[in-house]
């Protein structure tokens, strides 16, 4: 298995006039947690749109465990490893929290999903209609889609959204752990910086769509560059 | 709020006691077709409820297509025009025996409605609507036109094949007869779909229904399995198409008309859609309304049209989304 | 042969009015009127009340302005209430009014086919290409270039067309800056299904008068709408001939390819562009 779990080369997109990503590069060493930072607007979630096959109007090269991905589907990337979750929590609303899971797992030929149930607290929903559960079990619900076969890569586009300090927190520890047991290289934007701080290891930095800084938490907690973007940004 | 795997039954149990449940229900259901012909009595009610199952059955089939893929078609008749048509000419013909030509009959609406089903995989709602209803028409049209395939619009007239695996053909024209038949097969048909709305690919293509990104950011792929949905609709419309040709020994191209879909997408509304057996039940009230209506049946276009609107705006749940409602209410006093 | 192209535009002009409608009736309210060949067909009838009474040009006027009326009115009571709901709901409630519609016109004026009265004054024939041709099939031609061209103008040039192009193109926006999106749909509605009586009345010397009238050209209309792009006015013009054609060919030549060509095209189409919609809305 390569080293680099996961590559984006000179990544761009964009639509019409907007230039939503400029020829961002970034390589994901396996097992690394990178957390995925700008201002609104710099272009993260649309870099993990990328990543993930979500998005057209793309180019530049994906590179999944050394293949590159960037023609396929997003099926075909799932079968190849690569889960996501969503910043807009993206369930089943009519089947129930147990039957989804089990979908889930049919497709990357059946593993156990108890394991992540417990994890993620969703052993008690098991037999709720999705639709029905609180906020908080949704954005639970939508991580744990995304983890059901453990994937070998995984992007996550704010899995915290909406959700108080304690229960980011909560979702923070878990994911930390998992992910270690995992060993998961993950790739995740985040604009909780406690989450981020609490499992990250490095941390890229996107601004405008391009490319900022990238280094450790410290390294870039303290780069004046970063801070500069984030107080000087408008919008 | 309903789950689909709720579909006909009202509790909520367990696993494998849900399947066992199920065939419970279906096999009480088919008792009680053999009892239909005591308890109707009298020919005419046989047939006028034979005629409300062949009903039920095409309800059924633009159900499930809603209740498996989300999608409202107003051209069902095409597949059951195009099964009882294929049945009528291969057997008018003589160019098979009865029972290829049932089975060919089966199955050639399955094949195009699978064909269809992939290309218009990814149509939705109201182009999916203005779809159906041209290639519904489109069938009509042809139909209407082609005078060498059955005449066009005078209709055909057919003999029933003799034998039809191996016992007499008689009975598919008898009252008696077809009502337990057509009955039978409705319990078998809605069992079936409420088996196949547990089992993983029931699952799977309620999954793609409900949120077909995500199903597909889990790794399947969306097109087959809904064009799997679309064959089976067309099969279970194509059984109707062919118990009512058979029954009436009789081929038109109304049978393609956009009213036949447009009544049954009524029924399947009105008696629930969400629920396996709420078509049916939509279909069996309706015919009966309509033969109660009487004289005011001169307005029966309206009073459909208006029950439609009603429904949609008041109760889309429809007649077993309020039983079940009413039902729930009562078992929590 | 020029004489079949021309007849073939006679029939395009009649779905370009239609088509016309729903284009405008879905670009500000995004939903498709299943009832727009119902209220063609009423609007055919109104003008036949008051033409057969001797006033064809009367009739027209009546029929026009009352579908408009009645335009206005759907929108009020169906359009604006449902708008928050999914666009499936409105056409099925459309769709219990299209069959309402047919019986409440077989009640009035019953089932048997009418016939409408062709004005004087058109009811000549003119000679192209050395073969008689129908003065009145001219009239409809120029009856839907007239509408092409004012509607175009009416877009382009005055502020009620430009919040039109606005609210159509993006709803929400629109109406955050000011236009009372509710009040131009009233007056869209309510021009689109007077095109649509307008369409009945100047059809209605050419086809006979039944009931189940706007359903057939109801679906050619939506074919035609599919294929322009729900939400362009141009498309629909082009599309419009280009089934006007097939279909008066067709019927000439090939009946059958008459039939399922549009089809195929609608088919083709929808597969190119899946969301099925394409103009100004994606």
């Amino acid at each position: 298995m390569t080293q680099v779990a996961l590559e984006g080369v000179g990544l761009t997109r964009q639509f019409g006039g907007f230039v939503a990503l400029d020829g961002v590069n970034i390589a994901l060493k396996r097992g690394e947690i990178r957390g995925l930072i700008g201002p609104n607007g710099a272009g993260k979630s649309t870099l993990i749109d990328v990543l993930s096959g979500r998005a057209k109007n793309r180019r530049g090269r994906v590179m999944l465990n050394g293949e590159d991905v960037s023609e396929l589907s997003p099926q075909q990337r799932r079968k190849r490893g690569m889960a996501r979750s969503f910043q807009r929590t993206n369930i089943f609303p009519e089947l129930t929290v147990g039957q989804q899971l089990r979908v889930a797992s049919w497709a990357v030929a059946d593993p156990d999903i108890a394991e992540v149930m417990n994890e993620l607290n969703l052993a008690a929903l098991a037999d709720r209609s999705a639709g029905d559960i609180s906020y908080g079990d949704q954005r639970r619900l939508d991580l744990a889609l995304a983890l059901v076969g453990r994937p070998q890569v995984l992007l996550l586009d704010e899995p915290a959204a909406g959700l108080t300090v304690e229960e980011s927190l909560a979702l923070a520890r878990t994911l930390r752990d998992l992910v270690n047991r995992w060993n998961v290289t993950v790739l995740l934007v985040e604009h909780d910086m406690q989450v981020v701080f609490a499992i990250c290891d490095r941390l890229t930095v996107l601004h405008l769509g391009r490319f900022l800084s990238e280094g450790s938490c410290a390294e870039i907690r303290a780069d004046p560059t970063v801070v500069a973007a984030y107080l000087g940004t408008q919008a | 709020m309903s789950t689909i795997a709720q579909g006909s039954i009202i509790l909520r149990p367990h696993k494998i006691g849900a399947t066992v449940a199920i065939l419970l229900v279906g096999a009480a259901a088919l008792a009680v077709g053999f009892a239909l012909p005591l308890i109707l009595q009298s020919k005419i009610a046989m047939s006028l409820f034979a005629q409300a199952l062949f009903d039920a059955l095409l309800a059924t089939s633009v159900g499930f297509l809603f209740l498996q893929n989300g999608r409202i078609s107003f051209g069902q008749a095409a597949f059951s025009g195009l099964g009882g048509y294929a049945f009528g000419i291969l057997v008018a013909r003589g160019l098979v025996g009865s029972e290829v030509a049932l089975l060919i009959a089966l199955l050639l609406p399955t094949l195009v409605a699978f064909l269809l089903g992939l290309v218009i995989a990814r149509v939705s709602g109201v182009a999916h609507a203005m779809l159906t209803l041209a290639v519904g028409q489109a069938f009509y049209e042809v139909a209407f036109r082609w005078r060498e395939l059955a005449k066009g619009d005078d209709g055909m007239s057919f003999d029933l094949p003799a034998r039809i695996f191996g016992l007499s053909s008689r009975g598919l024209q008898d009252p008696a007869f077809m009502v337990a038949l057509a009955w039978s097969i409705l319990v078998v048909v809605l069992v079936a779909l409420a088996l196949f709305a547990r089992s993983r690919i029931g699952m799977v293509t309620a999954a793609i229904r409900d949120n077909e990104e995500r199903a597909r950011f889990l790794g399947y792929s969306t097109t087959l399995p809904r064009a799997l949905v679309y064959a089976l609709a067309a099969f279970i419309a194509a059984i109707a198409g062919i118990l009512q040709a058979s029954y009436n020994g009789y081929i038109a191209p109304q049978v393609f008309h956009w009213t036949v879909s447009g009544y049954a997408l009524i029924m399947a509304i009105l008696g629930g859609a969400k629920f396996i057996v709420g078509p049916a039940v939509g279909a069996v009230a309706l015919f009966y309304v309509k033969e109660l209506a009487g004289q005011v049946a001169e307005y029966w276009p309206a009073i459909v049209g208006g029950a439609l609107v009603l429904v949609t705006l008041t109760m889309p749940q429809g007649i077993i989304g309020v039983l079940r409602l009413l039902w729930l209410r009562r078992v929590r006093q | 042969m020029l004489i079949q192209v021309l007849n073939g535009v006679v029939y395009g002009a009649l779905l370009y009015l239609l088509a016309v409608g729903l284009v405008l009736i879905f670009g500000l309210r995004e939903v498709v009127n299943f009832a727009h060949g119902a209220l063609f067909m009423v609007g055919a009838y109104i003008g036949f009340s008051v033409a057969a009474a001797g006033y064809w040009w009367g009739g027209l006027l009546v029929s026009v302005v009352a579908m408009g009326a009645i335009g206005g009115m759907l929108d009020a009571a169906v359009f604006r209430t449902l708008r928050e709901q999914d666009p499936m709901v409105t056409v099925l409630v459309t769709f219990g009014l299209l069959l309402i519609l047919e019986t409440v016109v077989t009640a009035i004026w019953g089932k048997a086919y009418l016939r409408y009265p062709m004005p004087a004054i058109l009811s000549g024939t003119v000679t192209i290409a050395g073969s008689p041709f129908p003065v009145y099939r001219l009239f409809v031609i120029a009856v839907s270039i007239v509408v092409a061209i004012s509607l175009s103008a009416w877009l382009r040039f005055t502020r009620v067309g430009l919040y039109i192009r606005a609210a159509s193109t993006d709803a929400r926006v629109a109406a955050i800056q000011g236009i009372n999106v509710d009040r131009l749909s009233l007056i869209v509605v309510g021009l689109g299904t007077a095109l649509a009586g307008l369409s009945g009345v100047v059809a209605g010397p050419l086809l006979t008068l039944s009931p189940t009238m706007g359903s057939y050209i109801l679906i050619d209309s939506f074919i035609v709408v599919v294929i322009g792009g729900l939400g362009s006015f141009a498309g629909a013009f082009v599309a419009a001939l280009l089934i006007g054609q097939i279909h008066n060919f067709g019927a000439i030549y090939l009946p059958w390819a008459a039939t399922i060509l549009p089809f195929l095209l609608m088919v083709a189409i929808l597969i190119w562009r899946p969301t099925g919609l394409a103009g100004s809305r994606a």
